[in-house]
């Protein structure tokens, strides 16, 4: 009865949640009869729908996915395990945390499109810059993640550890990062999502392949369906990515409930 | 005991300036000992000049001040705006079973990707920009006035029932205060978001005045010293920024101790 009930609420939410999304197909679609606007600046929602299908068909779309997330995958592994490793250093050693972090918190107070220009003065406008650039925002949120982690170890695991006579990788493996796993994958999946945005940047800044590029093609010939596509097909990648690692996270950390359940 | 301290606290600041000092050393060294090109490595002191030079330069300041005016505008309508629909969110059940799952989805999107499909409907004027910027804003405000207004004690809203609050005073009086920390988190995160997506609205949509267009000039005509001292002021500003409100933060949170004891 309970569970009926619930489930009834559940379902009259989802139909309120559905009133939004169609307020706006249904202003879009008079707003269109009205002839308000040019239709190469508003098209019908329908176009949206056949100028999808046409860039699957031609293979377009999975070409260009493909293309971005090679670029994400390189830049995420390298700017992540840079972020991890200085992560680490900074929170096991409070010698280098205080050499290091005034640094990195400087370097932080730059907006990473500031640097775009410089990286392509550098390394030429092709895929390097592309990838560098894609670290740079996998690298701080990695970094800072890791370091609350592992910062944060309990002493109660130290001493124990100290008892069990752990001494370096040992502990590092064994102690340290299982106890500062919840929030190295925390920053896994925030330096992810950053490195799906700047993907896109770099793409935007110049590129021949990858969804950004795909947008600016849309732009260049005036398409604003392909842009649109483009824009849904990112927002729904990255939307993919957030919530597979939410499962992950919660697969990963599903020992802790019954571990330390709460406790602090 | 006390000049112990005092020279450990010093000891940690001065090893603070190490690294920095280490990079900057070895910056000197590659630019004169001649393993870069000059183009493409200016030497600390060429950096310094080109400052020397800005400063007596109009350009410069106008560059400022553009950059600073477009993110305090477009800053100014994300916050305000994201703050009211936290707000309503926060306040109403049904107001968030509506509208939530819209915003949510709608936030997946990547700032970045707004920008080739705003300047397609505004075209390459200041409008886009100030959009993209408010957009930027508008998200950290929203979800942090409404953790905030959702956080709000159980028991103060008892006792406001005790007094007779009923809405506007329950809102002004209770609601508002204690959701203010979270709140002001988040105009720190919407800030620090708009400072951080100006740039990418100043570069992509090329603009007369701006750092964004300092950079992106010094890219174009390969002066790496006006790119260099571009992303400096930047920081920089992005800083004095960060410190400011930071401080306003501390400042309305003892008014709040002042006023718990009174």
């Amino acid at each position: 009865m309970i569970k009926n009930l619930l489930h009834r609420f559940a379902l009259r939410d989802k139909l309120l949640a559905l009133i939004v999304p169609l307020l706006v197909l249904t202003l879009w679609q008079s707003v269109l009869s009205l002839h308000l606007f040019s239709d190469l600046i508003l098209i019908p929602p329908l176009t949206l729908v056949s100028t999808f299908l046409e860039l699957v068909g031609s293979g377009d779309l999975a070409n260009n996915i493909l293309a971005s997330l090679q670029r994400v995958m390189v830049g995420f592994l390298l700017g992540g395990s840079l972020g991890f490793i200085f992560g680490v250093v900074t929170g096991l050693s409070p010698f280098m945390n205080r050499v290091l972090t005034p640094l990195i918190k400087a370097l932080q107070q730059v907006p990473e499109f500031a640097w775009m220009p410089l990286i392509i003065l550098l390394f030429g406008i092709d895929e390097l810059a592309k990838v560098v650039f894609v670290s740079i925002g996998a690298f701080y949120p990695m970094l800072f993640n890791t370091y609350l982690g592992v910062s944060g170890v309990p002493k109660k695991y130290q001493e124990l550890a100290w008892v069990f006579d752990y001494r370096r990788f040992r502990y590092l493996t064994k102690v340290i990062i299982p106890s500062a796993l919840p929030s190295i994958i925390t920053g896994i999946r925030l330096s992810l999502g950053l490195s799906w945005m700047f993907v896109v940047g770099a793409e935007l800044f110049g590129a021949d392949s990858g969804l950004g590029y795909m947008m600016t093609w849309g732009r260049q010939l005036f398409q604003i369906d392909i842009v649109m596509v483009g824009l849904i097909v990112i927002g729904a990648i990255g939307f993919a990515m957030n919530s597979l690692l939410l499962i992950i996270e919660k697969r990963l950390l599903s020992w802790r409930v019954s571990f330390d359940g709460r406790t602090l | 005991m006390k000049n112990m301290l005092i020279t450990r606290k010093t000891k940690s600041r001065l090893s603070s300036f190490i690294f920095p000092i280490v990079l900057l050393l070895l910056w000197q060294f590659i630019s004169s000992a001649g393993y870069a090109s000059s183009a493409v490595v200016p030497s600390p002191k060429k950096v310094l000049n080109t400052f020397q030079i800005l400063f007596t330069q109009q350009t410069f300041f106008l560059n400022i001040t553009a950059s600073l005016e477009r993110v305090m505008i477009g800053f100014l309508i994300g916050s305000l705006t994201g703050f009211l629909f936290g707000l309503l969110m926060g306040l109403s059940r049904t107001a968030e079973i509506i509208f939530a799952p819209s915003f949510h989805t709608v936030r997946q999107v990547p700032m970045i990707g707004w920008i080739p499909l705003i300047v397609m409907w505004f075209g390459m004027t200041e409008l886009p920009r100030i959009l993209i910027i408010s957009i930027a804003a508008f998200y950290p405000i929203t979800l942090n006035t409404f953790a905030g207004v959702r956080s709000v004690p159980r028991e103060y809203l008892e006792l406001a029932s005790v007094y007779g609050y009923k809405r506007f005073k329950l809102i002004r009086r209770i609601i508002l205060p204690a959701a203010l920390p979270s709140i002001i988190t988040g105009l720190t995160l919407s800030l620090g978001m708009s400072w951080a997506i100006l740039m990418a609205a100043e570069i992509f949509i090329q603009t007369e005045f701006g750092i964004g267009t300092q950079i992106q000039m010094g890219r174009q005509r390969f002066n790496m010293p006006l790119v260099v001292t571009g992303i400096l002021t930047v920081g920089l500003l992005g800083f004095v920024m960060t410190m400011m409100i930071e401080k306003l933060a501390r400042i309305v949170d003892r008014g709040r101790a002042i006023g718990n004891e009174n």
